[in-house]
């Protein structure tokens, strides 16, 4: 609520002035029943035919008035809330990037997504909302109940009851339907969620013949939706009447009152009648009003909760740190020991080891042994629970994050390319590189090859996500792209899986010449991968259990020799 | 009064109101078929209807009592009985919405729950082809969005015309009776709504085109960026980011004001032109009671009329809107409705009791794209019982030949026999429990670790799923979880490893227990103690069976009976590890390389 608040604060000069002409609009619709009333009783009465001209003509006046205070406040409003809706997707976009991987495991991807859509998107229609019909309604309401009193009186008890009884029912429709409608929201999540995850594992679905498990679980979660949705709307459907119900007995009251009343001033009567209807009009708002209030509160919370995220780690740039021109690419890790956030083992436990720059470090290790939570601690994608985490001597909290991961080139296991042309994604290594570095840079991760198949080459253009290619390609066009940086550090996250054999082997041949100078953390599944490093990390359950070269812990780590053994075997091809 | 200036939801949501219009294309014959998709789910939606025109009764009636009213009492004469009529008037209309809206609740989400049951039917029958085509995203707003469009259309649209229809023909009767020259103002009302209406829209319609096309640019790069952040944050590519973004949201911003702005104009221009028709009845009938030509209580019942009379022209506008759109949503779910569904079982299809694994290609070729054969003319012959090992580099086929093996597509040409038959002459459900498949990505469902293992089976023992976690060498690290095998898993498994999940996969496959196993690369993120475990467990169970095993690393497959090599969509080679060895060709040499001995 405080950010619907503060949002329209912001642009609080446009907010009243739409208000302003929203007012004028209303009270020019307020206005006309009341010099009807004139005509009838100063006009008609009086059968004074010029009189009732001249009411007209006023009342024309008025209209032309209200016209042009619609039209303005259409204009404001529009403009007011798109620009509102505007500044919050981009407050919130470029929160998250501020944030910190922890921030986003914990927020969800989809779920910000969401956010940044369609939750800003229901706030945008609430704002627009209270520049119309929002608060046009309480102005008419209270406006029609002033002027019925005004006019008339002796409705005043009346007045009083009628406002009375709709407040109670309404306060009780609301009362009854929010929940309800909470109930509603979540079982379309459920909903959401079922049919996600089937289409997702659809071939899995298919495989093990589980299409009748899935319509199960699928019609279970419609069937929950929709008896959450016949609850929600019978809510509105019980009172809703009763609300229409109860002004309608209004103007019952209104007449009886102005039949046993005294005579003669006919035409207040009659605009109180027609202010009854207005009444009536803006009541029946009410509930729509309230809905959209909720909806609005609920989204505006989801979004506050991502704009009140702190980012956990913070930037070793505010806090005095070294500024290196020229990193070198040591890094050293001090008893580090690490817990992803909310699980109870650690994974990685005290490790503690250096590596010199120009070092080629293979790192091999069962699944789950904590390779890639190793190599994700070097450029802060996450922080070291315990211990440091040191490149160049100093520890990685106190560089400025930006020179830290500039220095820094990952290859991730599951390559992630964006739309655009090939191009303009392995810019992303270097902005301004040449045309030549990038077909250089191409060739070694052996990315050139099937890029020239293409009709386009270099400007095909990629689908979301890189989609129209294969999953070896995205990861030659991945290693292509992290070469162009020309990093100090390269880590390369098992990052050739997709690639058979003998492209793997050339890939890895280029980026050893490449890599000269370079710090590389390379790590494999395969033995035959690393088995080339300078040194070589074996890691089971988060630690380490050897590290030295091929030889050292063939002859000395029983945990290497097994992998070794399991791959290569005791005998030699030769 | 604008009753329907409330809040339209521009982006996603679809409700209703004044908004994007999507035109069907079909009109007619959508609703023609919605009609009978709804067949027997309807009971009580003619009563609905007849309730929805009472409810215009009161509008249309109860002005006319009002100036009769005012008639009495400014005449001095008692009108208690025209006041109890209205109130009895009034109690009716009570009920009558009462009971209207109360059952339209059922009615209407009996029907989505319906055609959304129906929808997902259809949906399950369809080939992977379909699946492969299309975004995810896209189908489950057909799933959501689209139907419960309809639903609006039906419940509501439906009712709501009904009730307006009524109201305008009742109004423009009963005005005409009262007054002409009257009902003439209050009918140029009509005619310059007609024309704002048409301009308005005219605008709109091309508007909103141009903001959705902006708004799925700029959600794609949300989305996109927002899912990649690690690679964004890793290439230091925030700055960038945020131009970009900024760049689609100001585009946006910029023709949704627009779009906004126009589509705004709408209702309080309407209700201007209500205000100018009510001064100008005002006025009128204001001069003719003054020459006594009208009595007085008919300048109030013209009044309500006027105010009525309008209203109702710009909601069937709008529900007209809402409904061409529901219509269109319609038709994109009779679009899947229509899909080719897997082929049928043929006419006297096979019972696979007790299939044996007999294997064998007869000269198929496969593409997925038309002149772009993936598989050219292979032809292999697999005995019972025999392991086989699929390597090859990546795009030659590996993954093809399985999803042909499978049916998961069909052969052009050629066949593939099994047993003695054409795959196409067995039942598919038998066909399918023949294979027991572990596939390149993982799926997990996001419920307990033993349900994922269990997964198309009912009433699993809880022994036999320990067992194949056991035998898949999953059991360990299940049993480290914080709940065991009842631990649920996050969306997607993403709590697990890579490895982890593949090895939970790897148990489904092993508690499937099927005649025939493939295995298609799912060892290839799985470290290699680990893997060593799973190739024991494999040996197990496929003693006896037919396999098919693709992996990247060749030191998995040395177990196997028969080593196929595919190369651009064809065999290139094929014997046993020795055989292959002492041939010398394309798979020694992958087998040097990948053991370091170049």
């Amino acid at each position: 609520m405080k950010l619907i608040i503060n949002a329209i604060r912001k642009h609080l000069g446009m907010f009243l002035t739409a208000i302003f002409f929203l007012s004028i609009e209303t009270m020019a619709d307020l206005l006309q029943p009341t010099f009807m009333s004139y005509i009838v009783d100063n006009g008609v009465k009086e059968q004074d035919i010029g009189k009732i001209i001249q009411y007209g003509a006023i009342m024309l006046g008025i209209a032309a008035a209200g016209a042009l205070g619609a039209v303005m406040r259409n204009i404001f409003a529009s403009y007011t809330s798109q620009r509102i809706g505007k500044e919050m997707r981009a407050d919130i976009y470029k929160k998250v990037q501020t944030l910190s991987f922890e921030n986003i495991d914990r927020l969800q991807a989809s779920s910000i997504i969401t956010r940044i859509t369609s939750d800003v998107t229901q706030i945008q229609n609430f704002i627009n909302g209270t520049m119309r019909i929002m608060m046009k309604a309480p102005i008419t309401c209270i406006g029609a109940v002033a002027l019925i009193i005004l006019q008339t009186p002796q409705q005043l008890p009346m007045m009083v009851l009628i406002i009375g009884i709709a407040t109670l029912l309404i306060g009780a429709n609301m009362k009854l339907g929010y929940p309800r409608f909470g109930r509603q929201q979540r079982k379309l999540d459920k909903l959401n969620e079922v049919s996600r995850e089937f289409l997702s594992s659809i071939r899995v679905v298919k495989a093990f013949g589980a299409e009748q498990q899935e319509e199960e679980k699928f019609g279970e979660a419609a069937a929950e939706f929709s008896s959450a949705g016949v609850s929600a709307t019978r809510v509105a459907a019980v009172f809703s009447p009763l609300i229409n119900l109860t002004v309608n007995m209004g103007i019952v009251v209104l007449l009886w009152i102005s039949g046993t009343g005294e005579a003669g001033k006919i035409g207040r009567t009659m605009a109180s009648v027609n202010y009854m209807t207005q009444v009536l009009f803006s009541l029946g708002m009410v509930s729509n009003i309230l809905n959209a209030f909720v909806r609005a509160v609920a989204s505006a919370q989801r979004v506050e909760e991502i704009l009140q995220e702190e980012p956990v780690q913070k930037d070793g740039a505010n806090q005095g740190g070294p500024e290196l021109l020229c990193p070198r690419g040591s890094v050293e890790f001090r008893n580090v020991t690490f817990y992803y956030a909310g699980t109870g083992r650690p994974s990685v436990q005290a490790l503690s080891f250096s590596v010199q720059p120009g070092e080629t470090i293979g790192i091999i290790g069962p699944t789950g042994s904590g390779k890639t939570t190793l190599v994700s601690l070097i450029p802060r994608f996450y922080d070291a629970t315990e211990g440091q985490v040191l490149v160049d001597g100093t520890d990685v909290t106190q560089w400025s994050m930006d020179r830290l991961r500039e220095n820094i080139a990952v290859v991730p296991q599951k390559a992630l390319l964006f739309s655009g042309t090939i191009e303009e994604n392995l810019r992303w290594g270097k902005p301004d590189a040449s045309g030549e570095e990038i077909v250089h840079a191409s060739k070694i991760a052996c990315a050139d090859e099937f890029v020239e198949g293409f009709a386009e080459k270099y400007e095909t253009s990629l689908g979301q996500g890189g989609v129209n290619l294969s999953g070896g390609q995205k990861q030659r066009l991945s290693i292509a792209r992290a070469l162009l940086k020309n990093p100090r550090i390269l880590i390369l996250d098992d990052c050739t899986s997709a690639l058979d054999a003998s492209t793997e082997a050339s890939v890895l041949a280029g980026l050893r010449e490449q890599a000269e100078g370079m710090t590389v953390f390379l790590i494999s599944q395969r033995i035959s991968t690393v088995m080339k490093a300078d040194r070589i990390l074996c890691m089971e359950d988060g630690q380490v259990r050897g590290l030295g070269t091929h030889r050292e812990l063939l002859d000395g780590c029983p945990a290497y020799r097994a992998i070794y053994e399991s791959q290569i075997g005791g005998k030699i091809y030769g | 009064m604008d009753k329907n200036s409330a809040p339209p939801s521009t982006i996603g949501g679809g409700r209703r109101g004044l908004q994007h219009v999507v035109k069907p294309k079909d009109m007619k014959g959508t609703l023609r078929r919605l009609w009978e998709l709804t067949e027997g789910k309807r009971k009580g939606l003619g009563w609905i209807l007849l309730l929805s025109a009472f409810t215009s009764a009161s509008a249309i009636v109860s002005p006319l009592l009002i100036g009769k009213a005012v008639n009495h009492i400014d005449a001095g004469n008692p009108a208690a009985f025209l006041i109890l009529l209205l109130a009895s008037l009034y109690i009716c209309d009570w009920l009558v919405r009462f009971l209207q809206q109360f059952f339209m609740a059922s009615i209407g989400q009996r029907m989505i729950l319906h055609i959304r049951k129906t929808l997902f039917a259809k949906m399950k029958s369809l080939p992977l082809a379909f699946y492969d085509k299309r975004q995810h995203g896209e189908l489950m707003s057909r799933l959501t969005n689209d139907v419960d469009n309809i639903s609006t259309t039906i419940s509501d649209s439906l009712s709501q015309l009904m009730t307006y229809g009524f109201i305008i023909v009742g109004i423009f009767f009963i005005m005409l009776y009262l007054n002409v020259y009257l009902t003439g103002i209050a009918l140029l009302a009509v005619v310059l709504i007609a024309l704002l209406t048409r301009t308005v829209t005219k605008h709109t319609r091309r508007l909103y085109a141009r903001q959705q096309a902006v708004l799925g640019r700029l959600n794609g790069q949300v989305e996109e960026s927002i899912s990649g952040l690690s690679m964004v944050k890793a290439f230091g590519r925030e700055q960038e980011m945020i131009r970009q973004f900024e760049e689609s949201n100001e585009a946006y911003c910029q023709v949704a004001t627009k779009a906004l702005i126009w589509s705004g104009f709408l209702m309080p221009v309407m209700n201007v032109i209500n205000n100018l028709i009510y001064v100008l009845i005002a006025i009128a009938s204001g001069i003719m009671a003054a020459k006594g030509m009208i009595e007085i209580g008919m300048i109030s019942s013209f009044l309500l009329y006027s105010r009525q009379f309008g209203r109702p022209f710009v909601e069937i506008a709008n529900i007209y809107n809402t409904f061409q759109t529901a219509v269109a949503g319609a038709e994109r779910i009779f679009e899947i409705l229509d899909e080719e569904p897997e082929p049928e079982d043929i006419p006297g299809a096979i019972d696979l009791d007790n299939p044996q694994g007999e294997v064998e290609f007869r000269h198929i070729s496969f593409g997925y794209l038309p002149g772009k054969p993936i598989l050219k003319d292979v032809s292999l012959s697999i005995p019972a019982g025999t392991r086989v090992a699929v390597v090859g580099p990546t795009g030659a086929g590996k993954t093809t030949l399985i999803n042909l093996l499978t049916r998961f597509y069909d052969v052009e040409e050629g066949a593939i026999w099994l047993d003695g038959h054409d795959l196409r002459e067995y039942r598919m459900e038998d066909l399918r429990k023949t294979f027991g498949v572990v596939l390149q990505d993982p799926s997990l469902f996001g419920t307990t670790v033993k349900d994922n293992i269990s997964y198309g089976k009912e009433n699993v023992p809880f022994e036999k799923i320990r067992e194949a976690a056991v035998t898949a060498g999953a059991d360990i690290f299940i049993r480290r979880l914080p709940q065991g095998y009842d631990t649920v898993l996050a969306q997607g498994g993403t709590a697990l490893s890579q490895g982890e999940r593949q090895l939970l996969t790897i148990a489904r496959a092993v508690l499937a227990d099927a005649p025939i196993m493939i295995l298609d690369e799912a060892t290839s993120s799985v470290d290699t103690v680990t893997e060593q475990r799973i190739r024991r467990a494999m040996l197990e169970i496929t003693r006896g069976r037919t396999s098919f095993l693709i992996a990247h690393r060749l030191s998995t497959i040395r177990d196997s009976d028969i080593i196929i090599v595919i190369k651009d969509g064809c065999i290139a080679e094929k014997g046993t590890h020795d055989q292959l060895i002492a041939l010398d060709g394309e798979y020694a040499s992958m087998y040097r390389t990948q053991m370091g001995m170049n």
